[in-house]
């Protein structure tokens, strides 16, 4: 029963997780169509963006502010990392799945029963990584276009959307670069990650999909 | 099997961990009277914390958690969420009610959200009884007690370093849960430890990330 309930907390976790791994598509800004972001998103080999992180509930008089970096390299290496105010590492590589959290001065790996669980889940939305937004049987996906270009998820399970209702990927207007991605929890509850310094197709070393420092 | 050894030294340090005696305060040495110790909120206050949860000596996660408590209606409200910002927990207690808003595995489950409120009660929140004893413990800290909820006791220690300790013990006298307070620096609530004893051993290490102002009403 325990498993089940940390089975289901991680799949929570890495449907945060794998909003991130849908930032190599922001090569396509200006394409609506869910087939077309897939064949653009080819191009992409590399990604790596910083992330600024705002979390807002009733609870708060002002947002949370968080900061990290993200890192990928196609087809299925990415480093999700946050600097502050929180210290944490979400690390997948060849199928390798690991949590990593700040404390008592050095990063621990996350064994809360979970990883199993999130690299099940990882593999799950590797649709997404491989621009098949309207491949993942979690979520239906729809393009819109206003401004920007918005990707707009919505969770098909009943259970996943009564905790998440839905999340928006907004492309920037210039090619290659992603502008936001936003995850509605509830009414009052929702974290918008916006990105800046994005780095398409510059080399990134392997190592930082295998250590944590 | 290896775990449940490591949980032993906690389990026995809090089994045999009893209500201690309070000695009156009439050694000449020590100052005939004092203002008992309350490293209480005296006002409405938004504070954000980051929390390690240990358990069987080890880190198991760390989360954020909000805590916005009024010390005049004793209303609580509270959110526990991951560095992702997924909100795992959120509920809202008054005198009155308990409101669990939201409540992620394994955050449902059985007494979680009333543990929860009664442990920031415990920190934040001055205790409603009346003052039962007031004196030194043998190793000379100060210490007042009062009645807590359900027949247990709540003592309230302070040192020569100005660093508090709540300590809540149960009907039986046995140590439930112990807050260690450094209220030494500049903000208040900067770090907090809670240890807890009986069916659920655990210990939140909590550090201030910021105090949020509070909306005129």
């Amino acid at each position: 029963m325990l498993i089940k309930r940390y089975r289901f907390l991680c799949l929570l976790v890495c449907v945060f997780c794998g909003v991130f791994s849908m930032l190599h598509h922001s090569g396509v800004a200006a394409e609506n169509d869910l087939e077309k972001l897939s064949r653009e998103s080819a191009r992409i080999k590399t990604l790596k963006a910083d992330f600024v992180q705002k979390k807002s509930m009733k609870i708060l008089t002002r947002p949370l502010i968080s900061e990290g970096r993200f890192y990928f390299a196609a087809p299925d290496a990415l480093r999700w990392e946050y600097f502050k105010p929180l210290k944490s590492v979400v690390i997948a590589h060849q199928g390798n799945t690991r949590r990593y959290i700040y404390a008592d001065g050095k990063m621990a790996e996350d064994k809360s029963g979970g990883v199993q669980a999130m690299k099940i889940v990882l593999s799950e939305v590797a649709g997404w990584m491989t621009g098949r937004f309207d491949h993942n049987p979690s979520f239906k996906a729809v393009v819109s276009r206003k401004d920007n270009t918005v990707i707009t998820l919505t969770p098909v399970d009943e259970k996943m959307k009564s905790m998440i209702q839905r999340i928006e990927i907004t492309l920037a207007q210039k090619a290659g670069v992603i502008q936001s991605v936003k995850i509605f929890e509830g009414a009052d509850s929702y974290t918008q990650i916006n990105f800046n310094n994005v780095k398409i197709n510059e080399t990134i070393d392997s190592s930082v999909f295998r250590n944590v420092q | 099997m290896k775990k449940l050894f490591l949980l032993w030294p906690l389990f026995f340090l809090f089994s045999c961990t009893t209500l201690p005696a309070i000695h009156p305060d009439s050694s000449p040495l020590r100052e005939p009277s004092f203002a008992c110790p309350s490293p209480y909120l005296k006002e409405k206050s938004r504070l954000v914390h980051a929390i390690e949860i240990r358990a069987a000596g080890q880190t198991r996660n760390v989360v954020m958690g909000v805590t916005l408590v009024d010390p005049v209606s004793r209303s609580i409200s509270c959110a526990v969420m991951t560095a992702e910002g997924l909100v795992l927990f959120e509920a809202e207690s008054t005198p009155e009610a308990l409101n669990v808003i939201r409540a992620l595995p394994p955050f449902d489950a059985g007494q979680f959200a009333q543990n929860m409120v009664d442990d920031i009660k415990l920190i934040f929140l001055e205790p409603q009884g009346h003052l039962q004893a007031k004196g030194y413990l043998s190793s000379g800290e100060r210490v007042c007690r009062y009645p807590g909820a359900n027949g247990s006791r709540i003592d309230v220690i302070e040192n020569d370093s100005l660093k508090n300790e709540i300590k809540q013990y149960s009907p039986s006298d046995v140590l439930k849960r112990h807050i260690l307070l450094d209220q030494s620096g500049k903000d208040v609530y900067r770090h907090i430890e809670l240890s807890a004893g009986g069916a659920f051993d655990y210990r939140l290490v909590m550090t201030l990330v910021e105090v949020q102002p509070i909306d005129p009403d």
